[in-house]
């Protein structure tokens, strides 16, 4: 059953009592409305203290100990916009309706009281009351949702790996530096790098299509199945091929995701890697040239099962650093829709091949702003950056 | 960004012009619903006038691949310039397109 709406009357002539409940018993009988009654506005303040839940205060403005106009400021200040006062005074008193208005009121009646035009004006009130009721449930419900995101947010961070140094007993031949800053609340990029086994490291930059809760909830899923299939220790085409074939079940409504997939050698710097579909990484030399390794020609993961990864190698000599990110770096516009660039990234590379991994990341973290100064972020921006001391 | 779709003899042919990036996906997505009803006639995909591509575009691509190819069609792609011919290359879908 519908809660009744409750009608506080507020007059310091009894009169009106009769008049309401006699006008109004047949909604009054069908539990429509509640009707309370008050007779001077500070007897109707301590009412409304005590019980919150009225709606509509029908309220006189002539009357002892506190005035109708007193008692609206005071309504006004209690901020509940879903409570409507409609006022009542003399025929002709239009100073005290226009301020009555003036002051927050929902409307007014003129005494002798119309009481089927107070009906429509009772009706219009609720018609409001509902409005704003519906608008504040909804209001709450987004409020709820943006809560969820926030911690959907830190879930995914959380799932990144983000303590530095991550493998402290070689922080004296490897430094590792990463960062992924979402789009929206969470993103569809990730990183990740684990210890396969003594020598070995193994390391991701992927990038998930789309944008939002669809792509995180993907790139989760594709995260783990590519660690706890690496983590095993097999060569990374094996473990791609075999993660593509898991994930493309996966897949909902051609999801994909581009992944760069490689083992580091600690001992040798040597990389074994699987581009699948992911922009090329790019190795800085000790001395300050930038070199991109060759484009993917394979698919991405999560297409077709059954594609076979091939293999590819590279290496790094001692203070040679190798820079993995997404199309989130290189394509972050600007306000006037310029791209941040492959030029840009690699000049400011140049003059890094000093900096560790962890300033490298900040400065061009740091560098991609000034270039986006102004502009909503278009896409998640994601870098792992790996060094040979 | 707007599509145009053609209906010619023993093909269809969509004319994409424009930026094709996450903000227009879901756009284009309605746009190229028709193509979906090909019935064994080849897609021709006329990237021509396409100017960007970003990953939410080359779903809708492999969404209308993997229903044309249930029903014996082919998707050809056709006239992209050399940044969408790079990003076709290196995300392996010239593996699954024909790419003209």
């Amino acid at each position: 059953m519908m809660k009744p709406v409750k009608i506080l009357s507020v007059d310091d002539e009894a009169d009106l009592e009769l008049l309401l409940t006699q006008y109004f018993r047949r909604k009054i009988r069908k539990g429509e409305y509640e009707f309370s009654f008050a007779h001077n506005g500070l007897e109707a303040l301590e009412m409304l203290l005590k019980n919150k839940d009225y709606d509509i205060i029908l309220s006189d403005i002539n009357m002892p100990e506190m005035d109708g106009l007193t008692l609206l400021t005071k309504i006004n200040e209690m901020q509940n916009p879903a409570l409507k006062c409609i006022m009542v005074s003399a025929y002709g008193d239009m100073g005290n309706i226009r301020q009555a208005m003036n002051n927050g009121a929902f409307d007014f009646a003129t005494k002798p009281i119309d009481l089927d035009d107070l009906s429509v004006t009772i009706e219009k009130a609720i018609a409001q009351i509902d409005y704003i009721k519906r608008m504040e449930a909804e209001h709450q419900q987004l409020e709820g949702i943006k809560d969820d995101l926030a911690v959907a947010s830190q879930i995914q961070q959380s799932i990144l790996p983000r303590i530095f140094p991550p493998f402290p007993d070689v922080a004296d031949k490897l430094d590792i530096a990463a960062c992924m800053y979402a789009a929206k609340d969470v993103g569809g990029d990730f990183y990740d790098f684990f210890r396969i086994d003594n020598d070995h490291i193994g390391f991701v930059m992927a990038d998930v299509s789309g944008k939002g809760i669809p792509a995180a909830i993907f790139m989760a899923v594709s995260r783990t199945i590519i660690r706890t299939t690496a983590i095993q220790g097999m060569a990374p085409s094996e473990c791609l091929t075999r993660s593509n074939s898991l994930i493309s079940k996966e897949s909902y409504q051609s999801m994909f995701v581009t992944v760069f997939y490689g083992i580091y050698d600690i001992c040798t710097g040597e990389i074994t890697y699987v581009n699948a579909g992911h922009n090329p990484p790019c190795i800085l030399k000790k001395n300050g040239t930038v070199e991109e390794l060759p484009q993917s020609t394979n698919l991405m993961v999560g297409i077709l099962d059954g594609f076979e990864y091939p293999e590819a190698t590279c290496k790094l000599e001692p203070g040679d650093t190798l820079f993995t990110f997404t199309d989130g770096v290189t394509e972050a516009m600007s306000v006037d829709f310029q791209m941040y660039s492959d030029e840009r990234l690699h000049q400011n590379l140049a003059g890094m091949a000093a900096d560790s991994c962890q300033q490298i990341v900040d400065a061009i973290k740091a560098d991609i702003a000034t270039h986006t100064e102004g502009a909503e972020q278009s896409d998640d921006i994601t870098m792992l950056v790996l060094k040979r001391l | 960004m707007t599509t145009t779709i053609q209906e010619q003899e023993n093909q269809l042919v969509a004319i994409m012009e424009g930026r094709l990036d996450t903000a227009a996906a879901q756009q284009a997505q309605k746009d190229l619903e028709p193509l979906k009803a090909c019935n064994g006639r080849d897609i021709v995909l006329d990237c021509a006038g396409l100017d960007y591509i970003a990953s939410s575009g080359l779903r809708i691509f492999l969404n209308l691949l993997q229903v044309a190819k249930s029903q014996g069609s082919q998707v050809i792609i056709q006239g992209a310039n050399d940044y969408l011919r790079q990003v076709f290359n290196m995300t392996g879908f010239s593996h699954l397109f024909v790419i003209k």
